[in-house]
């Protein structure tokens, strides 16, 4: 279950995308703040402390604005192009007891016997999302796999020991994890025949001849 | 056989530059491990093909590889031994667009050190420096 983690952040005056940029070169995460009918604001968090935070996964954070906290959820993460830095942060206010929707990873546990016995693993689902008390927001969600034999599959439905609060929003008969036998590969390539170009849209085929 | 697309609108296309960086298709989306561009360049659909058959060759019931790059621009050429002049020469291959940032290859299925030296298989044959990405936690 995620505790709620301190971090603490400034109010900005200056909004933009130049003055944005000039604090993430000073190592300072721009950020905003919105929801529950009061003003949006414009913050800055440290990026030493932003980035453990994202990285731990926590969703609920108590955020300390110029010495009044509030409980937010970090509703949104902007990366750079290549991942390695944090670009902006978006924080929702909530309350304890309301209950909101979020995404929460999905972590596989355990070997699955078809893997042993040859096969692959697919997992088309990676996250869940979910309905629950904003104070009862799940890390992860841990699926167990140690009965995955090749062939069978792990769907929503077959989700049973959440946290009471929890509830998915994913379709019941969703796929999470699934163990399938490897394909034969064909590793030889036909050559491409000669001269073979796709059909283009709107044109006319000759006739033929005369 | 190499990728081409089926339809197309016009035969023929400009050569275009390369700006910036990849704003999407710049995170591993299926798999657990990606192939990400460093570089931007054109990937012919045979490179995709060999990189594919590379991939597969290593990873060969491991895993499941994932091609998230498709060459959908025609690339012209002139015959060979012919003078300069008389207009455009014909379509001759396809290529992808690639724009640094850009996940050409993802891996599922695979352990981190046989998906690195996949990979690094995979990455001889690419015109573009590569480097080797994980799935962002929470994506």
């Amino acid at each position: 279950m995620s505790t709620a983690t301190k971090l603490t952040a400034n109010q900005r005056s200056k909004s933009g995308s130049r003055n944005a940029h000039r604090l993430r070169l000073e190592g300072i995460v721009p950020a905003n703040v919105y929801g529950h009918g009061k003003d949006p604001l414009q913050i800055s968090v440290p990026a030493e402390t932003a980035r453990p935070l994202v990285a731990s996964g926590h969703k609920v954070v108590d955020l300390e604005i110029d010495g009044a906290t509030e409980k937010v959820l970090l509703r949104e993460v902007q990366w750079d192009t290549f991942g390695n830095h944090l670009l902006h942060l978006d924080f929702m206010r909530i309350d304890a007891e309301q209950r909101i929707l979020v995404d929460v990873p999905i972590h596989l546990r355990g070997t699955a016997p078809g893997i042993v016995a040859g096969g692959i693993l697919e997992q088309p689902l990676h996250a869940l999302h979910v309905d629950c008390l904003a104070i009862e927001v799940p890390d992860e969600i841990a699926v167990r796999i140690n009965s995955l034999d090749i062939g069978q599959s792990i769907h929503v439905r077959d989700l049973t020991d959440l946290p009471p609060s929890v509830v998915i929003k994913n379709p019941a008969d969703a796929v999470i994890v699934h163990c399938v036998k490897p394909s034969a590969v064909e590793d030889v390539a036909a050559p491409t025949p000669g001269g073979v170009e796709p059909e283009v849209i709107g044109k006319k085929k000759d006739d033929g001849e005369g | 056989m190499a990728l081409m697309p089926k339809r197309v609108k016009h035969r023929k296309s400009q050569r275009g530059r390369i700006k910036g960086n990849a704003t999407r298709g710049n995170t591993v989306a299926f798999g657990e491990f990606g192939l990400q561009s460093t570089q931007a360049g054109h990937i012919r659909a045979t490179t995709i093909e060999a990189c594919r058959i590379a991939a597969n060759q290593y990873i060969r019931g491991e895993g499941k590889l994932y091609i998230r790059i498709f060459p959908d621009k025609p690339k012209t050429a002139r015959p060979l031994e012919t003078r300069m002049g008389t207009g455009k020469g014909e379509p001759d291959h396809w290529v992808a667009v690639v724009k640094p940032g850009t996940v050409m290859f993802e891996i599922a299925g695979a352990s981190r050190d046989a998906a690195r030296e996949c990979f690094n298989r995979v990455a001889h044959k690419l015109p573009v420096g590569c480097r080797l990405v994980e799935r962002r936690p929470g994506t």
